[in-house]
Parts: structure tokens; C-alpha cells; sequence
């Protein structure tokens, strides 16, 4: 598999000339709109045949937006399932009662997205007020046409009387629709077109004339979609009679498209051709200006969550934070900008630049502190904690400190590689005598020893001034306070308690095991990577036989390998939850892919980048981490973000695996409720489209990156 | 001048430095460290796992592939499987129909939505971006789960059901079309089919020399294709005088099965000591000069070394490691030269192939889909619409790189020197996008068959979900999952070959 | 060999200098392929030595072998008294005597110019960041692109970047320095630029080994020239021997054409 699949990565890009491009993209105005006509002759009528293709598609697109509304809004369709299990969808079993720490969490990401975002985002060239305006009326146009799309069918009931009911559902209307005599009325009016397209082409007019014909043309082809349309609303006597009636009952809609046509129109004509195609507002504050106007409408309108309370719906019963949606989220908009505005103040001082490694180091740590500490809200049992916790911490601080302040003195040559070597001997042999059981030991000390290892087999690698010295000292420092700080909180029992296994389900367990997955595929990724390019064979056929067996298996067997059998493997003390087995299988599947992205950024890298790094003396792990890395992972941005999208919508396979997931929640738990029972597409329409919004925005996030970064430009 | 030379050198150090600072004998030591520690981290979860297992009695074994399975599968070529085998045989010949099938689907509409969006009229491309952009960012899963819930609101089954009676049948049972299928004569009519691509090819080989030599039209690839009809339809009657095969391979197998393990086991050991002389002498021969042998460098030695290492690590797990192996080979080679044998075998006198339309049964009170016509279940609808769906977008996208890479003055170049639109799409175009698609196509084509095992989520019964069916009823849990792994990883080395068979023959014809 | 007078005046007088450089009986193969064949040469310390010889000859094979960009596979290689072999420390203690500035100028375009010319004196050199610093700053200086530090090599012409990579080796504050075809891929206006930086290089007293084809820069400012043709060394001696009386005929064949 290693030959044929060829190089699986992006177009190899000379890293050079990606930074080259990176450049601030210069704010160059719109192009001058088009006439309408023009416009429609140009991109609709262009020939014959499009204008054909143009009558064909129109109405497929008809006939497609009508099926979704009609499924969506259909009569049958149960929404309050999805309203009143809000909570579920994103929490499933979370304690009501705990929900603040939720919300916590949110504003945590909250504040720190908006720091950083306001710190280091570049400000870019923002949205004119043309693509603006073009927008909104698109927007409110394409509401008008929904609500007149929407097909307003009616059905008489058992006793005779017309009842007003939407339409039935999209299997039925297709089936429906094949039966009715539309067929062959499209079959006229499709020949009616291609003869007059073939009359105008033999003329000769279609292309020489000026647009005029082809409008002809196309005002044709157009008029015979109404025609069809109005064809099928009139099969029905009763539909024709409900029409009026639905309109009415549609009036807020009708409302909203005027508000958002009209506000559109208001700037496209109020601005001028010229100002609007130079005026440019920055894409953040749309957003936030988009996503207020969203919080704030929950405090007109009761769209938000609803609650089932002694055999009613309720909306927004606020008894507790969890029955509450549009406080807590009024708080986080509140904060996102907030934090936006204070980063954006921040960007200009000098220092700012400093703070991205510490902004940085706060979002690894996040996912960590945040489920374990915050979310899980462990008791500590502080004995222990004083008895043995803190103590072995300081040791190894201490210890480890020593080391690294011994081995990075510049001159120390190889007696720091021998003791280095001697390290590495203790590690392994503490899980060798854990194997066969020759001494006890604390498994995190286990731990602690091979980073020890780890750190002073690269120490001579950094090796340095006094400062640099000491800051590497404090750096060892840091990371086992947090390391044990945090061993200590996951092996403390949560004093949150939920009725099932998971202490989250939902959503949230989605993301949570998306970023863990991420967190632990990302180094391995990398480090196979590695060793696949390496000019060391046997690296080079371990790292291979890896990515190739975790590349050539379904996702799905490991994830029932590591939730099934896997605590088979481990020792009769030990096993692992199931959430933690499928978040390895995830990460293990995810790695050998990232590492195929990164080998591409690898290859990238020129081999004279690394001839000019050995010349002037870099050791290969300073070249590797200070020249070829940073190009390689620049060059594999786009790729790596797909794999972000690929492994976030991959977490939906914990629902297979049983896990309370997102997936799960709205497929199987929503239908089981005996209010809702068999009630499933709701809670998967509603399940798409929360997915199709996180992985549309990364990607088109990754679109925008790849243009600045000048990648897949030829 | 020598002179200075000398005791230049003379003050130097010579000779080897200490291990610890020799870079080849570091690097080497690294590298076997590292293939220890991962040795005996595997060693230590396969010890481990004999333990727990030996522990609660259960042996891994793999006889439970011959017990009967007391359920039956909703669909495949044997829904009441004799033996748990016999039933995952038949879920890996279902995940692998709606593999093939869903590949051939997704390249159709993948190719024409990918050359929808990069055409010129405004709603043909936006519509195509619109599905491109739903159809990926939508998790397969909750696109099948969808489905499936779709397929449910379809009408019930009814014994004059439509859209189109008898030939396409829709309804919350799934989809019916007419099914093609192999027939008794198949295998004799494919040595026809065989023979007739031999002329065929040496027919084309002569037109095309005479095209070289004359310059007319000669019509290659139309003359293949007219050998091989003309032999196609002469072995549709023919076939059966072909009935002798079967005793070729009856007689082969025969002689097979008469193999001791002894035997096999030495071949093995012999097949390991010759590849790795094989590559020692290719490596000495590389390392080659024309003044003899160059001095072999420590890190040849160690890559000589490993090679024979290796060679004598499979001779070790063939004669001790896994005595069964032998037995197990000639078992299976002698049932499978059986099977062929008697796929050839005399008295095959039906047609070879045959197409039967959908019909509909009454089973009890409820019309149901027949036999006779190639039926999906409303979860084999919702997989095979699921991933076809979700690859198309992601073809599309390729299919479109394809054509973009290719640069606009291979067009111009193309059309400057007065070749037809067509002709220049198929000589210039085409090849040049075709060899940028067909690598990452490849890896498409990977991931949807490694996608039809979500089936598991609707019940369609394919190899994984059969493979659940018996480890539920077996217990043989880890068995199972390393057969799930070893087919798929056998799968994913077949669509390898194929797309690199393709990747190799674009890139001669580049040249 | 035969030498003539003057070089023997040459190689009287530099006798009693340090050995730099000393291969003896160098050879190397790509596969089939003998790249060197069996040289023999010494250089002594501040002496400048031009490598002529046409393309394929093997010069920069040579010169790649003398800091272990690739290794040789038989015969010995020593600088400075320390012979290159397997010995880590050996090669370490080469690598940052010896810099080298290459024909793509091979510059880190992901660091400022300042970067990429105290990264390998503080990982390397271990040098403490502000001195590094200072250095890097004193030596752009001397190259003549003081007020480029900030910028990303993207940013500058070719002609500036090879003057940068010269600073990032000097950075290194090597006793020899090697320059393979520094010139070869820069437009014809800036060579000149790089040309005298070279030379008042080697009029400071730098060990300094070039592969080059600037006949002038040989005529000018070369202790020595050496010219080699299918892997050996054909013909040694002073720029005026070398280029008004050759001995050999390939040497005379070679000037013909390029001169």
C-alpha cells in the first residue's frame, strides 16, 4: 500500500514561496456590479445549451428546496422533540443542578477565542458593504421564495372537513409528484426550449446579437418553470383554497424576508456604486453583530430551549440555569466581545506579540482543566494528596530540575550523554519490573521517570547561557506540577454524579473526545512522520507498517477493538473506560492519517535546507525542530485542518460503539422517550445541521487559510 | 610535500572511536532499541491478553467458523447461513457488492458534479458546490442514519408496485432493480472471453502498426472490441465443450493435497533464505565498482545483518512459531483448487450469465420483495445512498483540481496546433488531469469501502455487522475482530494494486 | 607530478604554515559512478584555493566531503588536525570549524535574517542571545546589508541573501570557509556584490576553499588554483602558471572553451 497510494498529501509546495505570500491581502474594491440583464446573459443564457442546463437545474433546485421545506415544516414533523431535549442533545445526563459549571466551560472557550482572536487574527481585508448587502437580500429573497415554495397542502379528516395540514413527507410527495401529469408537461416545455435555443443557435443570433435574444430565451425558460409550478399547485382544488390561508399563517416569515431584503436594498442603494464596492466592514464584527442580534432575539421571541413540565411545553422555564438558555448566552456574547475588544486594545502594545505563547499554551491546557477540574469537579482526598501527591511532585521537580540544569551546561559533552543513556536504562526498567513484578511503584512515578528520560536525552540539545539554563529548569518545573496537578484530579472520584457511566454525553462528549483525540494524534502524527522520512530503515518499516495497517482498517473495528477487548490486553488492574478506549482507537486511526499530511509537508522541505542546517553544525533534533518542522507543518496547515473536519465528524461513530453521544442522542434516546416515541428525523436534521455548521465553517476557515498561505496556488 | 603529509597524519587519531560516539553504531543501537521496546510492548499486551483469557478458559481458536449460526442475515447471497463462515462469507460478499457498486456510482456522479462546478452557467455550479459542500460536511453516520429514516417514510410494498412495476421498485423495504447474475456457464464462457482478448490484443497491435505504417484509419480499439464480441458470442452457445477444465484442476488439486507439511514448511524455509540471499546479492551488487568491491560501510553490515535475521525469524515462526501453518496451507489450497474445479467442470450447459426483474411475494399478510430481482434493504439504501453520496462530493473535489491543474497553455497549445476540441480533450486534457485524480481517487475508493462497515448502524448485513451477529453468539470476540482487520486490510491492498496498476501505465504513457 | 618553479617557490613558503585541510587518497562512489578518484591535496592555513574543472568533474562532491555533507568512502580527510571518521565529536568539532555557503544560498525562510544568522551560534556556540546578536549585526554589517536584519530572505534579491548566507557562516566563526558555486545562480549584477565580500575575505586571512567559475575572482585573489576533471586532481599551481602556461592538455583543452 506504501507505493501504489502514491503521495497521499497536498500539492508539494516549496515552503519558500508559501512565506513568501504571506503578505496582508490589500483591501482592493469589489468589481463594478453588473446590469441585471447583463448579469443573466452572462452567467445564465450564455448559449444555447446553458440556457437549456438554466431551465433543468432551476427547476431541480425548486423542486429540492420545496421537498426540505415541506419535510421540515410538514405538520407531522414533531420539532418540540428536538426543543424540549436540548439539554440532552448537548449534555445528555449532566446534572441540572451542576449546570453552571457548563457554562463555565463555554465561557472559558469564550474568553479565550475572543482573546485570541482579538490579539493575533489579522484584521484581513473584512466583507464590502456590496457583498453585505448582496447577502441580506439574498437572504430575505430566498426566504420570500421558501414561504411561497412551501407547498400548502390540505387533507380531509374522518369526518369530512377540510383540515389545514402541511405537506406529507418528502417519500410521498416524490412519489406523488411522478404520478401527476407534470411529466409531461415538462416534457412540452423542455422541447418548446431546446427548439428555440436550437432556432437562435441556427440563426446564429444567440452569440453575435447582444444579450437581448438570450434574455428572450431565458425570460422563456423561466416562464415555463412558474408555469410548471403553478401547474402543480393547481392539481389539487383543496390546495388551491388552503394557499391563501397559508400565506397568512406565514406572515412572520413574510416579515422577516422584508426586514432583511429591505435592509439590504436600504445600503446596496443608499450607499452608491462606487462606496459600496470601497467600503469594507471586518468580518469578526458581522458576526458578533449577527450573533447578537440571535442571543438578543431570545429575549422577544421564545425560540430557545423548552422544557415538558407536568404535561406542557414551557418555554424558557428559568427555575434553574439548566432551564435557562438565553441569560447564560446573552453572558457569553457579552464575554466574547468583551475579550474581543480588550485583545484588539492589547494587539497594538509592543508585548503583544509575547503573549501568544502563553494564549497558546492556555488552549492545550484548557481541554484539560477544564473536563477534569471544572467539569468533573473531583474530590480530592487530601491525605493522600499531602502524604504522597505533593511530595513525589516536588521530587521529581527537584530531581528533574537538577538534571536538566547539570546537562545543559554548554561544555558537558558525553558524560551528559551517558547519564542521559543511564536515565533512559531507569525508565525502561521500571516497566520492565512492572512486568514482572519485582518492585511497586506508583505508575505516574513510571511516568515521570521516562519524561525525565525523555527531557535529558535531548537535553544537550538546548544547552546554553545561565538564563537559557534556568528557564529550561523552570519550563521542567512547570510541566510536572501540571502533570501531577492534573494525575492527582483524574485519579480523584467526581462529585458529580450522573446516572449513567459518562460524565457528559451529547455534544459535549463529541467535542471532548474531538479535541483529546486531536491532542494525541497530533505529536504521534508527527513523530511518524518523522521516522517514515527517515534514512533510518528500521524506523522507516515501523513507522510504515503502522500507517499502512491503521490506514487499511475501518475506523469502526478498532473503536469495537479498543471499547471490546482491549482491557484485555492490560494487566487485571488496570482497564479503561469505554470512553477513553475508543478516544485511543480515534487517535490511534487519526494519527496515521495526520502523519501522511505531515510526510507531505516533509517532502516539501528542500534538501538543502537541511544540507545548510547540518553545515553550520545543528544537532539533527535542533534541525528537525528549529528549520524542517516549522516549514513542514506550515506547508500541511490545509491538510491537517481537513483532518481536524475528517476526525470531528468521525466522533459520531461513538454511537455505534454505545457511547451517549450527539449522534446517539438524537437517533436513538429521542425516540425512546414516550412522548416522542419512533419521533427520529427531527433530532438527525436537527444533528446534521449542527455538524454541517462546525465542519462547513473549518473548512471554509482552511479555504481562506490556504489562499493567504498562497498553498494549492499554481 | 609528503613530507608534511605524514606527520600531519601521524598526529592525528586513528582507528575506531568508542561505540558511544561512533554515528553508525549509535544510529544502529538507537534503531534496535527501538524495535525492542516496541517488540516488547507487544509482546507484553500478548502475554497479558493469554493470560486474562487463559484465566476465564477461553482458548483462541478458530473453529467456531464451522458451528451452525442461529440466525439468519436480512440479505446476501445466503440468508440462512449453514455455519458462522459460511455467514461471513456471505456479509464479505456483500461489503464487497455495494463497495463496487458504490464506487462505480460515486465515480459517475462524482465526475459530473465535479465538472458541474466548474461550468460556466451560474446555477449549475452553485447548485453543485451546494451539494459538494452539504454532502462532506455532514458525518457519513448521521447521513446513513438519515436515510434510513428516509427510506421509512417511502409507501409500503404493494403487489403492483412502482415507480415502474416490475423494474424499479421503491418503497420502506428498500429498492429493487433487475438483477444481472453469473450463471452455470460462466466459467467456460470466460475462457472464451480470455482467448478472445489474446487475438483481440494482437489484432489491435496490427492495426495499429498499419496506422503507424499508412496513416489510415484503422480503428484499434474498435477491432478489440469486435474480436472480443464476436468471440463473447460464439462461447454464449460454445461453452460447454470446454467442460474438460475441471479435470485439469481436479487433477492439480489432486497432486496438491498429497503434500506433507514437512514439505510445504521446508519450501517456506527455502522461499525465506532465498529472498533474503536474494536481496544481499542485490545489495552487494549495488555497493559494485568497477574496481572491485567498494569497502562496505558498518552500515551495510548491519543491513546485511537484519536481512539474514529476518530470513531466519520466519523460518523460526514457520517450523516452531506456527506448526499449523503448513496443514493449514495445503487444507486450504486443496479446497479452493476443489472449488475451481468444479466451477469448470463438465455439465455446465446453462447460459453464463442471465438477468432476472424485481418481482414481489406475499409472505403471510405482507407483499414482499421477491427473490428474483437484486434487492437493498432500506439499510443496504440508506449505506449505498450514504456513501455514495458523501464520496461523490469528495470526487468531485478532486475531479476538479484535476482539471484545473492542468495549465490553461496545454489548452491553447492544444488548439494552436489545429487539433478538434475533442481530440485535444482526450490527447492533451484528459491524461494530464487523469494522472493528478487518480492517486488521491485511489484513496477515495479506500475510505468508502472502508465506510460501507458503517452498515452496522442500519443492520445491512456485511461483513462487520455479520461478524457482530456471530462473536454475539460465539464470544469469539477478538477472533472476529482480527478477521474484520485482515479482510479489510486485504481490501484496501486490492483497490492498492488496482489504482497503482493504472498510476504506473498513466505514467508510460506520459513518457 | 611535476611542479614547476614557481609552485615550488609556493609550496616552500606555505610549508611552514598549519595544515588546514589534507585528504589523502580520497575516493568516493555514487553507485557505479566514481566521483573522486584518489585525491591527494593539502591546504595550509589562510591560503585561498580556487577548485576549476567542468561540470560533473566532481569539485563540489569534493568540497561536500570536506564537512561530511557526504561521506567518503575510502582514503582519510583530516582538518585542522581532526580526521573525519564516524566519531560524533569528530564531526561536530568539523561542522562548526568549516562553513559553507552553497550555490542556492540555502537560507531558512521561515526566520528573519537576523534568525537565521544567530540560530546555530546560540544552539551551537551556545552563546548567549544579546551577544549572538550583536555579532550577527557587526557581520551583516561587514557584508554590507545592515539594515536588512528584520526582514524574511524572501524579501531580498539573490545577491543579498548569498551575502547573508556568508554572514550566517561566518557566524560561526569558522576557521575555514568553503564556497561551492557561490555565484553560479545569481543574475550577472549581483555577482559582483558577492564577489567582494569574498574578497575582502580572503585579504583578512581566511582559510578559504571555492568552487567556482569566475575566472577573474581565480586570476585575482587565489593563492592557488586546482583544477580537476573526472574526479582527479589534473593540475595544480598559481593563478599566473595556471592560466598563461598549463601543462596538461586537458587544462589547456578546458580554458580554450571557457575563456
Amino acid at each position: 500500500m506504501t507505493v501504489p497510494m502514491g503521495d497521499p498529501a497536498a500539492p508539494v509546495v516549496d515552503p519558500a514561496e508559501a512565506w513568501a505570500g504571506e503578505q496582508e491581502p490589500a483591501r482592493k474594491p469589489e468589481e463594478p456590479s453588473l446590469s441585471a440583464g447583463e448579469w443573466l446573459s452572462k452567467n445564465l443564457f450564455s448559449s444555447a445549451v446553458n440556457s437549456v442546463l438554466t431551465g433543468v437545474f432551476t427547476l431541480l433546485v425548486l423542486l429540492a428546496v420545496r421537498g426540505l421545506l415541506n419535510f421540515t415544516f410538514s405538520e407531522e414533523r414533531t420539532w418540540r422533540a428536538v426543543k424540549t431535549n436540548m439539554r440532552f442533545l448537548f449534555t445528555h445526563a449532566y446534572p441540572q443542578d451542576q449546570y453552571i459549571r457548563i457554562w463555565v466551560c463555554v465561557g472559558a472557550i469564550a474568553v479565550l477565542s475572543g482573546l485570541s482572536v482579538g490579539l493575533l487574527a489579522r484584521t484581513g481585508a473584512g466583507i464590502s458593504m456590496k457583498k453585505l448587502s448582496m447577502n441580506l437580500m439574498g437572504m430575505g429573497g430566498v426566504i420570500g421564495l421558501g414561504i411561497l415554495l412551501r407547498e400548502p397542502s390540505a387533507v380531509v379528516d374522518s369526518e369530512g372537513l377540510v383540515v389545514h395540514r402541511e405537506a406529507a413527507a418528502v417519500g410521498d410527495s416524490f412519489v406523488d409528484w411522478l404520478d401527476t401529469n407534470a411529466l409531461a408537461v415538462l416534457g412540452v416545455l423542455v422541447l418548446a426550449n431546446v427548439a428555440l435555443a436550437v432556432w437562435f443557435h441556427l440563426q446564429g443570433t444567440y452569440l453575435r446579437d447582444g444579450p437581448e435574444p438570450r434574455l428572450a430565451h431565458g425570460v422563456l425558460v423561466l416562464a415555463s418553470v412558474g408555469v410548471l409550478i403553478v401547474q402543480q399547485y393547481a392539481t389539487g382544488e383543496i390546495a388551491r383554497e388552503s394557499f391563501v390561508d397559508a400565506m397568512a399563517d406565514r406572515a412572520w416569515w413574510w416579515l422577516g424576508a422584508v426586514v432583511l431584503a429591505g435592509s439590504g436594498a436600504a445600503l446596496w442603494f443608499g450607499l452608491g456604486d462606487s462606496r459600496r464596492r470601497n467600503t469594507f466592514v471586518p468580518a469578526m464584527h458581522v458576526f458578533f453583530a449577527a450573533a447578537g442580534i440571535m442571543v438578543l432575539s431570545a429575549w422577544a421571541y421564545p425560540w430557545g430551549h423548552y422544557a415538558f413540565l407536568e404535561g406542557e411545553f414551557i418555554s424558557e422555564p428559568g427555575r434553574t440555569v439548566a432551564m435557562t438558555t438565553k441569560l447564560p448566552w446573552t453572558v457569553m456574547w457579552a464575554l466574547l466581545v468583551g475579550t474581543f475588544l480588550l485583545g484588539r486594545a492589547l494587539s497594538t502594545a509592543p508585548a503583544a506579540r509575547r503573549l501568544r505563547v502563553p494564549l497558546n499554551l492556555l488552549w492545550v491546557m484548557a481541554p484539560f482543566v477544564l473536563y477534569w477540574a471544572v467539569l468533573r469537579d473531583p474530590d480530592l482526598d487530601w491525605d493522600h494528596v499531602l502524604s504522597t501527591d505533593i511530595p513525589m511532585a516536588v521530587f521529581f521537580a527537584v530531581l528533574g530540575g537538577l538534571v536538566v540544569w547539570y546537562l545543559t551546561h554548554p561544555r558537558i559533552g558525553e558524560a551528559g550523554r551517558i547519564m542521559a543513556v543511564v536515565l533512559v536504562g531507569v525508565a525502561v526498567l521500571n516497566w520492565v519490573a512492572a512486568y514482572f513484578g519485582w518492585y511497586p511503584m506508583l505508575q505516574k512515578a513510571r511516568i515521570s521517570f521516562l519524561l525525565l528520560a525523555v527531557v535529558a536525552l535531548l537535553a544537550h540539545n538546548f544547552a546554553g547561557d545561565r538564563s537559557q539554563r534556568l528557564r529550561l529548569v523552570v519550563a521542567w518545573v512547570a510541566i510536572m506540577a501540571v502533570f501531577h496537578w492534573l494525575v492527582t484530579l483524574v485519579n480523584s472520584p467526581s462529585t458529580v454524579e450522573t446516572p449513567t457511566d459518562a460524565l457528559i454525553g451529547g455534544f459535549g462528549i463529541t467535542l471532548i473526545v474531538a479535541v483529546f483525540t486531536l491532542l494525541a494524534a497530533f505529536p504521534l502524527g508527527v513523530l511518524l512522520a518523522l521516522a517514515r522520512t527517515s534514512k533510518l530503515p528500521i524506523f522507516r518499516v515501523l513507522s510504515t507498517a503502522y500507517i499502512e495497517v491503521f490506514r487499511g482498517v475501518p475506523l469502526i473495528t478498532l473503536l469495537f477493538f479498543f471499547t471490546l477487548i482491549f482491557n484485555l490486553f492490560l494487566p487485571s488492574n488496570m482497564s479503561l473506560t469505554d470512553i477513553a478506549g475508543a478516544t485511543i482507537g480515534f487517535a490511534l486511526f487519526s494519527a496515521a492519517y495526520l502523519a501522511e499530511n505531515v510526510r507531505g509537508g516533509l517532502q516539501a522541505v528542500r534538501q538543502g535546507q537541511y544540507e545548510a542546517s547540518d553545515a553550520v553544525g545543528l544537532t539533527t533534533v535542533q534541525r528537525t525542530l528549529f528549520v524542517v518542522l516549522p516549514q513542514a507543518l506550515r506547508v500541511s496547515i490545509p491538510p491537517l485542518v481537513g483532518q481536524v473536519i475528517a476526525t470531528f465528524k468521525e466522533t459520531s461513530l461513538l454511537a455505534v460503539v454505545g457511547i451517549f453521544d450527539f449522534l446517539r442522542i438524537a437517533d436513538k434516546v429521542i425516540s425512546a422517550q414516550s412522548e416522542f416515541l419512533g419521533v427520529k428525523r427531527e433530532g438527525l436534521l436537527f444533528a446534521s445541521f449542527i455538524y454541517w455548521i462546525f465542519a462547513y465553517n473549518m473548512s471554509k476557515h482552511s479555504q481562506r487559510l490556504e489562499k493567504r498561505l498562497g498553498v494549492g496556488e499554481r | 610535500m609528503s613530507n608534511t603529509d605524514q606527520t600531519t597524519l601521524a598526529a592525528t587519531q586513528s582507528g575506531r572511536p568508542p561505540f558511544y560516539r561512533d554515528a553508525t553504531v549509535v544510529k544502529w543501537l538507537a534503531q534496535v532499541f527501538t524495535l525492542l521496546l516496541v517488540v516488547f510492548a507487544l509482546f507484553f499486551l500478548t502475554t497479558q491478553a493469554l493470560e486474562n483469557l487463559n484465566r476465564q478458559g477461553i482458548e483462541i481458536k478458530y473453529d467456531f467458523l464451522g458451528i451452525g449460526l442461529g440466525s439468519d442475515l436480512r440479505e446476501g447471497i445466503d440468508t440462512d447461513p449453514d455455519t458462522a463462515g459460511r455467514a461471513l462469507w456471505a456479509g464479505a460478499v456483500n461489503t464487497i457488492r455495494i463497495a463496487v457498486g458504490g464506487i462505480i456510482a460515486a465515480t459517475i456522479l462524482g465526475v459530473l458534479v465535479g465538472v458541474g462546478r466548474l461550468s460556466s452557467n451560474w446555477i449549475v455550479s452553485r447548485m453543485c458546490s451546494v451539494f459538494i459542500e452539504t454532502a462532506r460536511n455532514i458525518p457519513l453516520l448521521v447521513q446513513i442514519v438519515f436515510i434510513w429514516a428516509l427510506v421509512a417514510t417511502l409507501p409500503d410494498v404493494e403487489l403492483d408496485s412502482g415507480p415502474i412495476n416490475g423494474v424499479l421498485h421503491l418503497s420502506n423495504k428498500g429498492v429493487s432493480v433487475p438483477r444481472v447474475h453469473i450463471d452455470d456457464g460462466f466459467y467456460q464462457w470466460l475462457i472464451f472471453l480470455g482467448a478472445g482478448w489474446l487475438v483481440g490484443s494482437f489484432v489491435k497491435r496490427r492495426q495499429e502498426r498499419r496506422h503507424d505504417a499508412t496513416g489510415q484509419d484503422t480503428y484499434p480499439v474498435a477491432s478489440l472490441v469486435a474480436v472480443l464480441a464476436v468471440f463473447g458470442a460464439v462461447g454464449w452457445f460454445a461453452h460447454p465443450i470446454f467442460g474438460w477444465v475441471g479435470s485439469i484442476f481436479d487433477f492439480i488439486g489432486d497432486g496438491y493435497s498429497r503434500l506433507t507439511p514437512v514439505i510445504v514448511q521446508v519450501v517456506l524455509s527455502l522461499a525465506a533464505v532465498t529472498a533474503a540471499a536474494w536481496w544481499i546479492r542485490r545489495f552487494l551488487a549495488r555497493r559494485r565498482t568497477p574496481a572491485g568491491l567498494m569497502k562496505l560501510t558498518d552500515d551495510d553490515k548491519f543491513r546485511i545483518i537484519f536481512a539474514g535475521v529476518g530470513a531466519l525469524a520466519v523460518i523460526a515462526f514457520v517450523l516452531v512459531g506456527w506448526p499449523g501453518l503448513s496443514s493449514w496451507i495445503i487444507n486450504s489450497g486443496t479446497d479452493l483448487l476443489g472449488v475451481i474445479a468444479d466451477k469448470f467442470g463438465d455439465g455446465r450447459t446453462g447460459k453464463p450469465m442471465d438477468i432476472k426483474a424485481p418481482d414481489v411475494e406475499q409472505i403471510g399478510n405482507f407483499p414482499n420483495p421477491g427473490p428474483a430481482g437484486l434487492n437493498l434493504t432500506q439499510g443496504g439504501t440508506a449505506v449505498f445512498f450514504g456513501v455514495v453520496l458523501y464520496t461523490a462530493s469528495f470526487i468531485a473535489e478532486i475531479v476538479r483540481g484535476g482539471i484545473l491543474a492542468v495549465p490553461k497553455g496545454q489548452t491553447e497549445a492544444g488548439l494552436a496546433v489545429g487539433l478538434r476540441r475533442v481530440t485535444m480533450l482526450r490527447r492533451v486534457v484528459l491524461p494530464q488531469a487523469f494522472r493528478v485524480i487518480l492517486p488521491p481517487l485511489g484513496n477515495q475508493y479506500l475510505n468508502l469501502t472502508k465506510n460501507t462497515s458503517l452498515a452496522i448502524a442500519v443492520g445491512y448485513s456485511d461483513f462487520v455487522q455479520v461478524g457482530q451477529i456471530v462473536y454475539n453468539q460465539t464470544g469469539k470476540t477478538l477472533e472476529v475482530i482480527s478477521l474484520w482487520m485482515l479482510f479489510y486490510l486485504a481490501c484496501s491492498l486490492t483497490i492498492s494494486v488496482i489504482v497503482n496498476f493504472f498510476n504506473v501505465r498513466m505514467k508510460i504513457v506520459e513518457r | 607530478m611535476s611542479v614547476s618553479d614557481a609552485t615550488t617557490a609556493l609550496t616552500e613558503e606555505l610549508a611552514a604554515r598549519d595544515d588546514m585541510i589534507v585528504c589523502e587518497g580520497v575516493n568516493k562512489w555514487f553507485g557505479d559512478f566514481q566521483a573522486l578518484d584518489g585525491i591527494t591535496a593539502v591546504i595550509k592555513e589562510r591560503e585561498v584555493v580556487v577548485v576549476l574543472g567542468p561540470s560533473g568533474s566532481g569539485k563540489s562532491t569534493w568540497i561536500r566531503c570536506i564537512n561530511r555533507l557526504e561521506a567518503h568512502q575510502e582514503g582519510r580527510i583530516v582538518i585542522d588536525g581532526v580526521e573525519l571518521t564516524n566519531d560524533l565529536r569528530n564531526i561536530e568539532r568539523i561542522r562548526s570549524e568549516v562553513g559553507m555557503v552553497f550555490q542556492q544560498f540555502n537560507l531558512f525562510p521561515h526566520l528573519t535574517v537576523l534568525d537565521n544568522i544567530t540560530l546555530a551560534p546560540i544552539w551551537v556556540r551556545k552563546k548567549p542571545k544579546a551577544e549572538a546578536e550583536d555579532l550577527a549585526r557587526s557581520l551583516l554589517e561587514r557584508v554590507g546589508i545592515p539594515e536588512q536584519a528584520e526582514k524574511y530572505p524572501g524579501q531580498l534579491s539573490g545577491g543579498q541573501q548569498q551575502r547573508v548566507a556568508i554572514a550566517r557562516a561566518l557566524a560561526m566563526e569558522p576557521r575555514i570557509m568553503l564556497f561551492d558555486e557561490p555565484t553560479s545562480a545569481l543574475d550577472p549584477e549581483m555577482i559582483k556584490e558577492v564577489l567582494d565580500v569574498m574578497k575582502e575575505l580572503a585579504t583578512s586571512g581566511m582559510t578559504m576553499m571555492v568552487v567556482t567559475h569566475e575566472m577573474g575572482f581565480a586570476r585575482e585573489v587565489a593563492d592557488r588554483v586546482i583544477f580537476m576533471e573526472d574526479g582527479q586532481i589534473v593540475e595544480t599551481g598559481t593563478p599566473e602558471h595556471f592560466f598563461t602556461n598549463p601543462h596538461e592538455e586537458r587544462t589547456k583543452l578546458f580554458l580554450s572553451q571557457i575563456l
